[in-house]
């Protein structure tokens, strides 16, 4: 046995020998297959690591080169005419037929996308949204309500709702007297309820001003004359009719979805349309917190 | 033929350029067409938020806020819809950044409104509290640089060919009819704005930093 052996020897020792420490002083769980195959590979690799070695080692002791030698010499280097070895030339030939299948339909250019990924992890997340909160109760709407809002809702209407000083729309309250007669005079046709437009002028001077303290003050007391001109769409308590047109007495669910989705133009400025930001249930849920943040 | 491209290293680097780079070519050429394209109904920037975008350069924007939006759901709820190549396409350089020490800004036009600008840039913390971005109140009285932003369009327009001047495109036309245009699309923000001084001022013509910059704000949708 030469040294080169000995040292082959050693080397692979030393391998077994730290795989034996891993396993003993680092806490490998051997419950675990997927620990016994790695550790069973480690094994494998320092006899390998011999096995190849002592291969090499004993050819290069006994075997004699032979063939037809080629015609260049590099500085006194030659070069043997041998037949590549079968197997390799086999498996080049295989590599070649794999490329092609590869290339045409195992894995072609356009099958992956990380849109078309991302647009079925969507897909699965809202399905699973949609069955967790089909039927969620007041406590968890007005929780999500709370997160959508302070996301979507806060950085113009501000984190308590109150509108920063006339910056947006106060949703402590439902509708202040400025924005009650500011519809009175110009109508409204924004927000797609089933009412329709809201003709300009319904109500003029003295009567306008009744009105619009009487829907900014809540809706207390004995309606004024004049808000007889409101209730045939809004109806006689001011809450829409059901959804047909705006509540004007609180915010429902029907006019929180559709000021989402058509946005507004009034008084204090415009909000943009949530068309598609949010899903039904967080519409709902935002409806439900507004409704919980009137001051 | 193989023995002489050993002999001759040169052209055996060269040999190896080719094949690399023809396979490079391959999968990366057909993908890059297609990504290139402007998406449907893109319109290259008007004068005035071309202006707008100057300004978002000048002040350097791009050091905190991005304009892309990466496919992941966390992103796509906040700031909307997932940015495509194709939307960048007049963008002359992209303006993607890669540091959001404020939100993302590709799409908002989308969710802010002229008048929540106005008040944000003049004061950030008067509508998000606990902001850290400083205060721009000098966009209220400086006045844009229309004509430089009129060259631009104009210069894309004859170097690159962006189809400005395109029916139902965005009309470019001579450099008296880009200032009165710019000055149009002033008066329709200007509408919606509080500030009197920035009123006054496109009233007379001129156009405050801060009417351009909302245009581009609004348009980024």
């Amino acid at each position: 046995m030469n040294s080169l052996m000995v040292k082959a020897l050693a080397f692979s020792a030393t391998l077994m020998i730290a795989t034996v420490v891993v396993v003993k002083y680092m806490n490998v769980d051997l419950s675990d297959p997927v620990n016994y195959i790695t550790i069973l590979g480690a094994a494998a690799i320092a006899f390998l690591t011999f096995g190849v070695a002592a291969k090499y080692i004993n050819q290069m002791k006994t075997d004699k080169s032979t063939g037809e030698l080629a015609n260049e010499s590099w500085d006194g280097i030659g070069e043997y005419k041998n037949e590549m070895p079968a197997g390799w030339a086999y498996s080049f030939l295989g590599t070649i037929i794999w490329g092609v299948w590869y290339w045409l339909s195992g894995y072609p250019l356009n099958a992956f996308s990380q849109i078309g990924q991302y647009n079925e992890e969507i897909k699965a997340y809202n399905i699973k949204f949609e069955a967790t909160h089909a039927n969620a109760d007041a406590a968890t709407l007005r929780d999500m309500g709370e997160s959508v809002f302070l996301v979507q809702c806060a950085p113009c209407h501000g984190e308590t709702g109150d509108g920063m000083s006339g910056k947006a729309h106060d949703l402590t309250s439902r509708i202040g007297k400025d924005q009650v007669l500011d519809v009175i005079k110009n109508g409204s046709n924004q927000l797609g309820f089933a009412m329709g437009a809201m003709p300009p002028m319904l109500a003029q001077g003295a009567d306008a001003e009744a009105i619009a303290t009487y829907v900014a003050g809540g809706m207390q007391g004995t309606a004024p004359a004049a808000f007889s001109a409101c209730v045939a769409c809004h109806g006689a308590d001011g809450k829409g009719n059901n959804g047909m047109a705006p509540n004007l007495a609180t915010y429902d669910e029907t006019l929180v979805s559709n000021v989402l989705e058509h946005g507004k133009k009034g008084a204090i400025g415009a909000m943009p349309s949530f068309n598609t930001r949010l899903t039904p249930v967080q519409e709902k849920a935002l409806a439900t917190y507004i409704q919980t943040i009137k001051g | 033929m193989f023995h002489w491209l050993e002999k001759n290293p040169f052209f055996f680097a060269v040999g190896v350029f080719v094949v690399i780079a023809f396979a490079g070519l391959i999968e990366i050429l057909p993908n890059f067409a297609e990504a290139s394209r402007p998406v449907v109904n893109l319109k290259p920037y008007t004068v005035l938020e071309m202006a707008g975008k100057n300004i978002y350069k000048n002040e350097n924007c791009i050091t905190c806020h991005s304009q892309l939006i990466r496919p992941f759901k966390s992103e796509t709820d906040r700031y909307g819809q997932v940015s495509l190549s194709g939307e960048y396409v007049y963008d002359r350089p992209f303006l993607w950044g890669s540091r959001r020490i404020g939100p993302d800004l590709h799409r908002v036009g989308n969710y802010r409104s002229t008048d929540w600008h106005e008040n944000h840039m003049l004061d950030p913390k008067s509508v998000v509290p606990q902001s850290i971005m400083p205060a721009y109140p000098y966009m209220f009285t400086k006045t844009t640089d229309i004509d430089t932003a009129y060259a631009e369009a104009l210069t894309v327009k004859k170097v690159f060919a962006t189809p400005y001047d395109a029916p139902n495109g965005t009309k470019l036309g001579t450099l008296d009819e880009g200032r009165a245009a710019a000055l149009e699309e002033a008066k329709a923000i200007a509408a919606d704005m509080k500030n009197k001084d920035v009123k006054d001022a496109v009233a007379r013509g001129e156009i405050p930093q801060i009417v351009a910059l909302i245009a581009y704000l609004n348009r980024l949708k």
